[in-house]
């Protein structure tokens, strides 16, 4: 793996995000609006809004970085920019970590304006001193969707096809992850499938650490798990990206 | 090895055969490519060029046979000595004229700073585009995008430049300009290896290989081909049609 080779694809990337203005308006406004609409949807039950906003959180990180992600990247092999890249000296993994970079840096600004507006313009609770900690487990959400992303758009030959797989991926995780019901009220064979996917130690770690105040180290499982699938996940999505592919 | 040291033929392939399911595309193909001239391969569309060129690239594992490029295997190691330019223009369309060249001389490895800027700013000249170096890729016609696209495949200057069809869309009086440029490289010691199927391509290249259903039906220089025909004043549109004829002819008689 090359540096200098990751920095300029990151570099690239951020400046292809730069140049298209309305793409970064659309990031960050729609988040807004559905944490608004969350807000104003509940008949003013403090307790149970407060109780939505953890898994709601973790939900938008986990989907929009894996949109984003999955549907560039889709661009870069149908446009045959990734073919180019193939035929450079840039490594597979150049290209995954350079990616992740990327998307790290609009990733924390999307993060930093949702949880900002969700605490201060919509008043959601949280425990005293866990901002810090809210947005350093939202990074290893946001490092899942991004591998995620990049990963299902190699089974994807277009974008709307890449579209289709956004339920496929997201869906059944919002419905057996906890974001609707708790997992510990379905039944043992729902149980069993959410431990195989990230989304439900998202919604853990961030509600532990947002409503209960828990440090970063008490969530240590919930982050090993999500690292864990991010490794395994990044390895999978450079093995997409194979040289001397038909 | 570097590849000034290394005096062989650029590119040497043996028995090279590649099928994609059922079709075969490349079909025991072997050529030799010495340094420093323009090689055309030659054939209608579907003939197996652009799959010839990405199997050269690395981009695509043979089936059967080898590939040696100033000696070596393809590996990500030699990419560093070839500029690729593929037959779709291939571009950040968010990104300006000099941001994409930029990008790919920066992936080639040209670190210092004021090397890359001049050799970025070389490049778009050479493709005519400096003053619309700050455009968006959106916003340039066919052409322009086919000259950016030039322009990223050799910005790092490499030895061995594979164009895949590079003049499509290119207006006649550009076009001359990119073969001056092309033979000035071959000076230089630069192999080019061009597919086309354009007898304009193929009459300014120095060796030709006319290509057919992913076999090699003839290869010689442009006046060899056109003689081969017994005709005086055939083209080398005459010469592809004989070679083809002839090929089918054989193929009747087996």
């Amino acid at each position: 793996m090359s540096p200098s080779n990751t920095l300029s694809i990151a570099l690239r990337v951020v400046r292809q995000l730069v140049r298209d203005r309305r793409t970064i308006v659309i990031i960050l406004v729609i988040p807004l609006v559905i944490m608004t609409l969350l807000r104003y949807s509940f008949p003013g039950e403090s307790s149970l809004l407060n109780n939505a906003y953890p898994p709601l959180l973790a939900t938008m990180g986990l989907l929009f970085s894996f949109m984003l992600t999955g549907i560039s990247f889709l661009r870069e092999r149908s446009q045959g920019t990734m073919e180019r890249m193939m035929a450079s000296p840039v490594s597979r993994f150049d290209m995954v970590v350079g990616y992740l970079l990327g998307f790290f840096i609009l990733a924390l600004i999307q993060i930093l304006v949702v949880v900002l507006f969700t605490i201060y313009a919509l008043g959601a609770h949280h425990a005293p001193g866990a901002l810090w900690r809210i947005c350093i487990f939202q990074i290893i959400v946001v490092t899942v969707g991004v591998n995620l992303g990049i990963f299902i758009s190699a089974f994807a030959r277009n974008e709307f096809q890449m579209v289709q797989f956004i339920p496929l991926i997201i869906f059944p995780q919002i419905l057996l992850c906890g974001v609707i019901w708790p997992v510990d009220q379905m039944s043992t064979a729902l149980q069993w499938i959410a431990k195989f996917l990230p989304l439900k130690y998202a919604i853990n770690g961030m509600t532990d650490i947002m409503l209960k105040g828990q440090g970063l180290l008490d969530v240590g499982y919930e982050i090993g798990i999500l690292a864990a699938f991010a490794v395994v996940i990044s390895i999978l999505a450079a093995l997409t990206l194979r040289r001397g592919a038909a | 090895m570097t590849s000034r040291e290394y005096t062989g033929p650029a590119i040497k392939v043996n028995d090279l055969s590649f099928n994609y399911k059922n079709l075969k595309a490349v079909d025991q193909l072997s050529l030799e490519v010495p340094r420093g001239m323009s090689f055309g391969v030659l054939g209608p569309n579907g003939s197996g060029k652009t799959t010839l060129i990405r199997l050269l690239v690395g981009l695509l594992k043979p089936k059967y046979g080898t590939i040696h490029m100033m000696g070596q295997p393809p590996s990500r190691k030699m990419s560093r000595y070839i500029g690729y330019m593929p037959q779709l223009a291939s571009l950040y369309t968010e990104l300006s004229i000099a941001q994409n060249v930029d990008f790919f001389a920066r992936i080639y490895g040209v670190r210092n700073r004021a090397e890359r800027r001049m050799q970025v700013e070389e490049a778009i000249q050479l493709v005519d585009l400096w003053p619309r170096r700050r455009d968006s890729i959106y916003n340039l016609s066919g052409g322009m995008k086919q000259r950016v696209s030039l322009a990223c495949s050799m910005v790092h200057r490499p030895p061995l430049l594979f164009l895949d069809e590079p003049t499509v869309g290119v207006d006649p009086k550009l076009r001359v300009t990119f073969w001056e440029y092309f033979q000035n490289l071959n000076k230089q010691g630069v192999t080019i290896v061009i597919s086309s199927h354009t007898m304009d391509d193929a009459a300014h290249c120095d060796r030709l290989a006319f290509l057919r259903e992913g076999r090699i039906i003839a290869e010689g220089t442009p006046y060899e081909l056109r003689q081969a025909t017994g005709q005086s004043e055939a083209t080398l549109e005459d010469a592809f049609l004989y070679f083809v004829v002839s090929m089918e002819e054989g193929n009747e008689s087996k």
